[in-house]
């Protein structure tokens, strides 16, 4: 399993890689969306207006919520990670480019900029002193529990977040390659004579015609692979990997697009609780 | 030069050019979308928390003024009702006043005429005591036959009528 391609190599060994240009493309992506989206705002919207509004909204709710009230200048930092970790997911799909978090360096640097962004916060708050005198408590004795948290923290957001996106693509490109194998086999088997790829015809089309006539689907789709497979075998050819239609799609309606989502609202709740964290209300310091 | 990256790997780099993708697209979307949005919605809920406020301060004031309008009404009808019962109370004292009176001069009027009737009865029994007293002299004149001198016998005339006058 290869990782991401290297297209160019520039002086100074500067590599411009596959999820180089997805990265950038998202940028454009995003930032085109929101000059068009944000253009034109009116006190009574439109449609186009509500639904941006209401995503708006749902946004800040969600900060407003997990990190409290006085943290809601940081919607617009999580807006756009969650933004760019959906879209970086989803470009994977597209087939042109690869998804730009399936790449350990982007996840990472994200993670690494939520603890950069939370220690910013501490040292703001208490001075370098009072942030480092943190890693003394409660007890001394914990500091370097503590130090392997700060350290486990990011790197288990970085994983967590490539892992399951590049270990869904590694999944479904393992599922496409077990398809073509089998229906490979299948077709040798069916096409070493003409009468079994008949029978098999025939078999299918008559699957077929009871499913259209009982309207039930799983008949209709045997019926449907039968007549492909007989077909295909009695034309010779062999080579067509047939099986990969349908199968895949319903695994990257998971992997691609449920995994990429909930990865994406992971890692920004995750942002958010641990930038929350370093920034209580002001009551209490 | 074209190859392959190590699946599970950290490219500084890309990680640069990541960081950089990241900090433009959150610039953008948040002056671009983020802010603009999100003021909209803070102004339109200001607008409309401003309309409710003065849809309720000017409920209220109505309400205050309809309490003070039906005071003064109260008010008003207290009076005119003090205002009806002064005149009813002023014109029944007028009227006992103006009957009285009137009672007054009719008794002050049927007691000169109470006084006039006795003086003209008094006046009239004068008369008809002279007259009397005058023909009884002609009457005993003509009976006696002589001439009875009428400034001899007056006072004897006048004792007469005075007994005939208390007898009648």
């Amino acid at each position: 399993m290869n990782g991401p391609k290297i297209y160019w190599t520039l002086p100074l060994g500067i590599t411009i890689t596959q999820t180089t240009v997805a990265s950038f493309v998202v940028m454009v992506l995003l930032c085109t969306a929101a000059v068009v989206l944000g253009r034109n705002l009116e006190k009574r919207p439109g449609r186009r207006q509500v639904l941006v509004e209401k995503g708006v909204t749902m946004l800040y709710d969600m900060v407003g919520d997990t990190m409290g009230k006085h943290n809601l200048y940081w919607a617009p930092y999580m807006g756009a990670l969650f933004l760019s970790s959906v879209c970086g997911s989803f470009i994977g799909m597209t087939g042109i480019f690869r998804s730009a978090t399936a790449d350990l360096s982007t996840t990472a640097t994200w993670a690494i900029m939520t603890s950069l962004l939370c220690w910013g916060c501490s040292i703001k708050r208490n001075g370098i002193g009072g942030w480092l005198k943190g890693f003394t408590e409660p007890v001394v004795v914990m500091t370097p529990m503590n130090l392997v948290s700060e350290i486990a923290q990011p790197l288990s957001m970085a994983f967590r977040h490539f892992g399951n996106i590049a270990g869904g693509s590694v999944l479904t490109s393992l599922v496409y390659t077990a398809l073509a194998t089998c229906s490979a086999l299948l077709l040798g088997l069916v096409g070493k004579s003409v009468v079994i790829g008949a029978a098999v015809l025939v078999i299918g089309i008559a699957l077929l015609v009871a499913g259209v006539k009982n309207k039930k689907l799983a008949k209709k789709i045997f019926g449907i692979v039968f007549i492909a497979t007989g077909a295909l075998s009695l034309l010779g050819l062999t080579g067509v990997p047939y099986l990969e239609v349908g199968i895949p799609g319903i695994l990257s309606l998971y992997f691609d697009v449920f995994s990429g989502g909930v990865q994406a609202l992971v890692f920004s709740l995750l942002t958010m609780v641990y930038v929350g964290n370093a920034c209580p209300p002001p009551e209490e310091v | 030069m074209t190859g392959f990256e190590s699946f599970v790997g950290i490219n500084p780099w890309t990680a640069l050019f990541t960081f950089c993708n990241m900090l433009i697209t959150f610039s953008v979307l948040k002056h671009f979308l983020f802010e603009p949005v999100k003021k909209m919605i803070d102004d339109r809920q200001n607008e409309i928390d401003t309309m409710y406020a003065d849809a309720d301060a000017a409920k209220q004031k109505a309400a205050a003024l309809e309490t003070e309008y039906q005071a003064h009404l109260q008010s008003i009808k207290d009076e005119r009702d003090a205002m009806l019962r002064e005149a009813t109370r002023r014109a029944q004292k007028r009227e006992e006043e103006i009957v009285g009176e009137a009672k007054t001069e009719a008794a002050n009027i049927r007691a000169a005429a109470e006084a006039d009737i006795a003086q003209e009865r008094k006046k009239a029994v004068n008369d008809l005591k002279n007259e009397i007293g005058g023909m009884a002299v002609e009457i005993a004149g003509k009976v006696v036959e002589r001439e009875i001198k009428q400034q001899d016998h007056q006072a004897l005339i006048d004792e007469f009528i005075q007994n005939v006058g208390d007898a009648s």
